[in-house]
C-alpha cells in the first residue's frame, strides 16, 4: 500500500504541475487577445480558429530561435539565470489547495501537492528566491541595462515582500493557522446569512495590500519597472533571447497563477462555492470524487478571474516611476500593513472579550 | 516532514522541465555567431565603460532595511499563530506585540523623518 | 531513508559551504551560500521542525544573502586577488582553527544519540507561546536592537556619503 500511495502522489503531483505549466500557453493567448480587446484592435486571429493556436506558434518560434550567448557574459550564471527564476516559481505551487480530497482505492488523497502545515510560510519563503534569478541573470549579462534592471527589480521585490508578509500575517492572526488548507476550510458557510463566509469580508485591507504587493512581486504593470521596456530596453533580461527569454515569461505567468491561487485560498473561499456547503453538494452529487472535481473546477475558475484582472490592470494603468514605487511601498503599504495587523488583533481581542 | 515528500517529487519534475527546456533550446536553435551579434547590447551604440560600475548606496540601504523588517516580520508569525488561541488568557500577548511593534514603528518614523530612502 | 537523506543533506551543505570559501568570485560564493542554506533547511525539515526550515529560507536565503549579493554588486568586487599572509590573516586563521577544534572536541566528547529527535507538529504552537511568555524580555530587547540597528545603518551610510559628493538625486 505504501508504494501505491507514492505512485498516486507522484502522478497527482505531475498532473498538478503540468496543469500549472499549461497556464503559460493559455495566458499567452489571453493576454494578447485581452490587450487587443482593450486597445480596440483585432489581436492575433490568424493561426487556427480565432487565433487559438497562436501560443503553439509562439512557443515553436521561441524554441527555433538562435541561441546567442554574448561574449561579455559570465557564462555559468548567465545560463543558470532563467532557471533560477523558473525553479522557485515551480516549487511554490506545492502549497496551493485545489480541493478537499479525492478517493482512490478506498484511500483519501488531498487535492494539493503537499499538505504543508506551514503553507503560507512555505510560499513566502520559496517565493522570495525568485529574486536570485533576476539578480544573477542581470549581473552575469554584464550589460548596463541588465544590471540597472536587476538592481531596480530586486529592490522592488524585496520592498513589496514586507507588505505581502504583513498582509499574510494578519490573515494568519485571523485564521489562527499557517496551513492554507485550514484557512480554506474555515471559510465555509455564510456570514450574517447573506454573504459567503470568505476572508475578504474579514480582511478587506489585508486583501488590498496583498493584491497590490502581488502585482509588484510578479513584476506586472503598473509595477513592471524591472522590464520597463521604454527605459531599460528589457531590464534584467536584455541579453536573453530565444527560450531563455521564454523561460522568464513562463516563470512570470506561473508566479501570477500562484499569487492568484494564494488570494483565492486566503480571501475568496478556496474551493468553496458561495452559499452552498460542501455537505449539501455532496448530497446532491452523491459522490466524493464528483465533489472533488467540482471543487477543482471552482478553484480554477476563481484563479482564472484573478488572471483576467492581472491582464486587465496591465493594459489599463500606466507604469510607476521608481521613486513613486518605493514611496508607495515604504510610506503607504508597510504602515498600512502594520495598522491592519494591529486592527485585526484588537478586533479579535474585543470580540473575544465581549 | 513526511508532508514535504511530494515537494521532492515536484522538485524532480521542475528539474526535468528545466533540463528539458535547456536541451530543446540547444538542439533546435541554429547557431551562426557573428562578432557583432555577440557584442554587448547598448542600443546599437558602441558600449562605453564597464557595466560593473559601483552603484548608489540607496539600493544597499533598501536591502538592509528589508533584512531588518524581514526579521521583525519573522517574529510576527509565531505570535500570529498563537494569538487567537490565547485570547482567553488576557491581554498579555496583545501588549507584548504592541510594545514590539511600537519600537518598529519608531524605526519607520525615523526613516521617514530623516528621509533616509530619499523618498521625498 | 531518514539516514540516507541526512547524509545527502549534510554532504550537500558541506560541499556548498566549501564552495563559499573556495571560489574566487564573490558572486559564486554568494550562490554557494544559498545552496548551503538550502541544505541546512533540508536538515531542519528532517528533524521535523518545519517552521525553522521555512524561516531559515525566508530570512537567511531570502534576505541575508540578498544583502550580501547587493553589497558584492554595489561595490563591484572582482575576483579576489591572492594576498600574502599578513599578521591579521594569521590571527584570523588561528581563531578559526581554535573555534573549529572546540566544536569538534565538543562533538567528540559528547555521546551522540543515534536517532534524530522528532518534534511533534503542535510543538510549534507551544514554542511560540514560550517565546511570548517566558522569553518575553529577550524578545522585546531584540526589537530594541533592531531599532538601534536601523539608526546605526543610516548613521554609517550618511558619513560615507558626504565625501563621495557628486551623487544625484
Amino acid at each position: 500500500m505504501e508504494a501505491m500511495d507514492l505512485i498516486v502522489t507522484a502522478v497527482k503531483t505531475a498532473i498538478i504541475y503540468l496543469g500549472m505549466v499549461q497556464v503559460v500557453p493559455i495566458m499567452l493567448i489571453v493576454e494578447r487577445r485581452g490587450a487587443a480587446l482593450i486597445q480596440d484592435r483585432p489581436g492575433p486571429n490568424r493561426v487556427g480558429p480565432f487565433g487559438l493556436f497562436q501560443p503553439i506558434a509562439d512557443v515553436i518560434k521561441m524554441m527555433m530561435k538562435e541561441v546567442t550567448i554574448p561574449r561579455q557574459v559570465n557564462k555559468a550564471l548567465y545560463l543558470l539565470g532563467p532557471f533560477l527564476v523558473l525553479f522557485p516559481a515551480s516549487l511554490v505551487i506545492a502549497a496551493i489547495p485545489f480541493g478537499d480530497f479525492f478517493t482512490l482505492f478506498d484511500r483519501n488523497y488531498v487535492l494539493q501537492v503537499a499538505n504543508i502545515d506551514v503553507g503560507i510560510l512555505y510560499v513566502l519563503a520559496i517565493g522570495s528566491l525568485g529574486i536570485y534569478g533576476i539578480l544573477f541573470g542581470g549581473w552575469a549579462s554584464n550589460n548596463k541595462f541588465s544590471l540597472i534592471g536587476a538592481m531596480r527589480s530586486s529592490s522592488q521585490i524585496i520592498s513589496y515582500e514586507i507588505p505581502l508578509g504583513l498582509a499574510a500575517c494578519s490573515a494568519v492572526v485571523w485564521y489562527g493557522s499557517f496551513s492554507l488548507r485550514e484557512m480554506v476550510s474555515i471559510q465555509e458557510g455564510t456570514l450574517l446569512g447573506v454573504l459567503p463566509n470568505w476572508g475578504i469580508f474579514y480582511q478587506p485591507l489585508g486583501f488590498l495590500l496583498f493584491f497590490i504587493a502581488a502585482f509588484a512581486e510578479t513584476n506586472r504593470l503598473p509595477f513592471d519597472l524591472p522590464e520597463s521596456e521604454a527605459e531599460l530596453v528589457a531590464g534584467f533580461h536584455t541579453e536573453y533571447g530565444a527560450m531563455d527569454f521564454g523561460t522568464f515569461f513562463m516563470a512570470e505567468y506561473m508566479n501570477m497563477a500562484t499569487m492568484s491561487g494564494l488570494m483565492v485560498s486566503m480571501y475568496f473561499g478556496g474551493w468553496h462555492l458561495p452559499w452552498i456547503s460542501d455537505a449539501t453538494l455532496l448530497q446532491w452529487l452523491g459522490s466524493r470524487n464528483l465533489l472533488a472535481a467540482l471543487q477543482v473546477l471552482t478553484v480554477i475558475v476563481k484563479i482564472a478571474v484573478f488572471m483576467l484582472i492581472f491582464v486587465w490592470v496591465r493594459w489599463t494603468i500606466p507604469r510607476f516611476r521608481f521613486d513613486q514605487l518605493m514611496r508607495l511601498a515604504w510610506k503607504n503599504l508597510i504602515p498600512l500593513g502594520l495598522f491592519n495587523l494591529v486592527l485585526t488583533a484588537l478586533i479579535l481581542y474585543f470580540k473575544g472579550a465581549a | 516532514m513526511e508532508a514535504f515528500l511530494p515537494v521532492g517529487f515536484l522538485l524532480i519534475f521542475a528539474l526535468l522541465l528545466c533540463i528539458g527546456l535547456f536541451t530543446v533550446k540547444r538542439l533546435l536553435g541554429p547557431r551562426n555567431p557573428v562578432a557583432s551579434k555577440l557584442a554587448v547590447y547598448e542600443c546599437g551604440v558602441t558600449p562605453e565603460g564597464s557595466a560593473r560600475a559601483p552603484f548608489k548606496t540607496a539600493f544597499y540601504l533598501i536591502a538592509v532595511l528589508f533584512l531588518l523588517f524581514d526579521v521583525e516580520a519573522a517574529f510576527f508569525f509565531p505570535w500570529a499563530l498563537v494569538y487567537r488561541q490565547s485570547l482567553s488568557e488576557g491581554p498579555a500577548l496583545l501588549i507584548a506585540m504592541l510594545v514590539y511593534m511600537a519600537l518598529l514603528v519608531l524605526g519607520l518614523v525615523y526613516i521617514f523623518r530623516k528621509d533616509c530612502l530619499k523618498l521625498n | 531513508m531518514r539516514e540516507t537523506l541526512f547524509m545527502v543533506f549534510s554532504l550537500f551543505t558541506i560541499a556548498a559551504a566549501s564552495g563559499v570559501v573556495l571560489s574566487r568570485n564573490p558572486v559564486y560564493s554568494a550562490f554557494s551560500l544559498i545552496l548551503s542554506f538550502f541544505g541546512l533547511s533540508g536538515l531542519y525539515l528532517l528533524w521535523g521542525s518545519t517552521f525553522m526550515a521555512m524561516i531559515q529560507i525566508l530570512i537567511y536565503t531570502g534576505a541575508i544573502v540578498v544583502l550580501f549579493v547587493f553589497v558584492v554588486m554595489l561595490l563591484n568586487l572582482q575576483t579576489v586577488r591572492e594576498n600574502s599572509p599578513n599578521l591579521l590573516f594569521l590571527v584570523g586563521a588561528a581563531a578559526a582553527v581554535w573555534l573549529f577544534s572546540l566544536m569538534i572536541l565538543r562533538v567528540l566528547t559528547r555521546a551522540i544519540p543515534n536517532k534524530a529527535v522528532e518534534i511533534p507538529t503542535d510543538q510549534l504552537r507551544a514554542i511560540s507561546k514560550l517565546l511570548f511568555t517566558r522569553y518575553l524580555w529577550p524578545f522585546e530587547v531584540l526589537s530594541l536592537f533592531l531599532l538601534v540597528m536601523i539608526v546605526a545603518i543610516f548613521a554609517i551610510t550618511r558619513t560615507q556619503e558626504i565625501p563621495q559628493g557628486g551623487e544625484k538625486k
